[in-house]
């Protein structure tokens, strides 16, 4: 029972902050309609950027989160102008090829830069108690600053002129243009913050797992999932399918081995794409 | 008077398909040009064309004084030239408040929102009521009321109606041509586009013909009303 209530607490922990991972992929294909085939490598960019403010500067990774995200938001603005628009509007395998090769680029320098030693960053902080059960501090701030980050977002996109402009490119492209908006400034901006958000997750992830260059790609590919499961286009059902792929992993592992965890996640992928391929949340 | 917008010698098109052959018009400041034409006559083109969103082969573009012909779409909005495209373009999952906000997005049109706000729910209250509801789930006629609403929200030097009445109800077709009669006595210089001839030309101070992607006639509004081509041609008489 107790490792039940464990299970199912960790569960929507973690599930939170996969779930941040899939708000900023869900982000990019809401405003862009491109895939984005780089999010696992801009994650672990982020695990990286948390590692090396601790190691030289003693950053937090819940400080850190501030000058990596600034960072990220400015490199996707930038690969946005210089590769990404090139793509716009062509057919769905440049779009995968040009982000599948930001990737291959950024996984070999960091290869080549930080090997594939893993790495882990050690925050001395003690457990908390809820109900019976112990749970890391790290994991409790993770699951607020997830939490922090998506409200910042929703406030962003609601709330502001700019964040209004980058629903109504989503929605209809030139019809914002009529409008006076300058759309290639909307999609290279909701790109950044795609991956800005992307790194976030990667930093908060790294404040709780080991992690290599590699790393990215285990929860891109949880961020497929997810967007399916929420819906693709719906940047907040990520949320709600981050939390049901959180609290599957963590309850089923208490029965199954871990490595066929994986597998029945990605059952649940095609389950859902069979049955309601729009997402719980997402519009036909 | 003078002229607000000038469009010299246009070809224009899609790929490899041409529709507009140099095709030439003004618009007058204060006044209402009204293009009429059947379907596929190239109408539409020809607005997209003065929007920038399809791009001419060759010809100028004047509006204010200024050669548009390369301006991207969003800075000829910006200077005030404003779109009310055909089949609304609203933005479907956005409220009716948001989308007279996304009106008012350029900075000439942000500082006017308020009085802009409370002009267009005076010419169409029912959008009031329906103010927190989204677009999408509107009637066709509430639709068109706020796809013209989001135009006035935009300030504009030139107004341009793509069709505003295709698909409504007569009656309904009679209060948005009302509406365009109501901004006509403000001075709002306006381009009208429509098959509906006999109302159109009604309002129009001066008028073109479009047929098969040329202006085959143009004239004023009454004149062009009774000249027998057009008789023949639209109003089946």
């Amino acid at each position: 029972m107790e490792a039940l209530l464990a299970a199912i607490i960790t569960g929507l922990l973690l599930g939170m902050v996969y779930g941040l991972a899939a708000v900023g992929l869900n982000l990019i294909f809401g405003v862009l309609k491109i895939i984005n085939l780089s999010h696992g490598a801009f994650i672990a960019l982020g695990m990286f950027g948390a590692y090396y403010l601790f190691q030289y500067f003693g950053l937090i990774p819940f400080v850190s989160v501030i000058p990596v995200f600034v960072v990220i938001l400015i490199i996707g603005i930038l690969l946005y102008f210089i590769a990404i628009r090139r793509v716009m509007g062509r057919q769905e395998l440049s779009t995968l090829l040009i982000t599948y090769s930001i990737s291959l680029i950024i996984v070999g320098l960091g290869t080549f830069f930080f090997t594939t030693n893993p790495r882990s960053i050690d925050i001395p902080w003690e457990s908390i108690r809820i109900f019976s059960v112990y749970i890391p501090a790290t994991r409790i701030v993770a699951l607020f600053l997830a939490i922090i980050c998506t409200f910042l977002l929703y406030l962003f996109l609601y709330k502001t002129w700019i964040g209004k402009a980058v629903r109504a490119v989503s929605m209809n492209r030139v019809a914002a243009e009529y409008m006076g908006v300058n759309s290639h400034v909307i999609l290279a901006t909701s790109f950044g913050i795609g991956i800005g958000i992307a790194a976030i997750a990667g930093v908060v992830i790294a404040s709780i797992f080991p992690f290599t260059i590699l790393s990215g790609g285990v929860y891109e590919l949880k961020s497929f999932v997810i967007c399916v499961l929420g819906g693709l286009g719906n940047p907040f059902g990520a949320i709600a399918g981050g939390l049901i792929l959180g609290l599957v992993e963590s309850v089923l592992s208490l029965k199954i081995p871990v490595g066929i965890v994986p597998f029945i996640e990605f059952i649940l992928l095609v389950l859902m794409l069979l049955v309601k391929p729009e997402g719980i949340f997402g519009r036909r | 008077m003078s002229e607000i917008l000038v469009v010299e010698n246009i070809d224009s098109g899609y790929k490899d398909v041409q529709i507009l052959w140099d095709v030439s018009l003004k618009a007058e400041e204060g006044k209402v040009t009204v293009i009429v034409g059947s379907n596929g006559s190239g109408k539409t083109t020809l607005l997209r064309t003065i929007m920038g969103s399809v791009r001419a082969k060759s010809g100028r573009i004047m509006f204010d004084g200024n050669d548009i012909t390369k301006w991207p779409t969003y800075k000829r909005a910006e200077a005030g030239l404003i779109y009310i495209p055909e089949g609304r373009q609203l933005f479907p999952d956005m409220t009716v408040l948001e989308n007279l906000e996304m009106g008012a997005y350029t900075k000439r049109a942000r500082v006017k929102m308020k009085e802009n706000l409370e002009y267009v729910f005076t010419l169409f209250p029912r959008l009031k009521e329906r103010i927190n509801q989204k677009a999408g789930t509107l009637s066709g006629g509430e639709q068109q009321m706020l796809a013209v609403g989001r135009g006035i929200m935009g300030c504009p030097r030139l107004m341009l109606f793509d069709e505003p009445t295709l698909g409504l109800s007569p009656k309904l077709s009679i209060e948005i041509f009302g509406i365009i009669d109501k901004l006509k006595k403000e001075k709002i210089s306006m381009i009208l586009v429509e098959q509906n001839v006999y109302f159109s030309l009604q309002i129009a101070d001066y008028g073109y013909v479009l047929s098969e992607g040329r202006i085959v006639k143009e004239g004023k509004g009454e004149e062009l009303l009774a000249s027998e081509d057009v008789k023949k041609a639209y109003l089946g008489v």
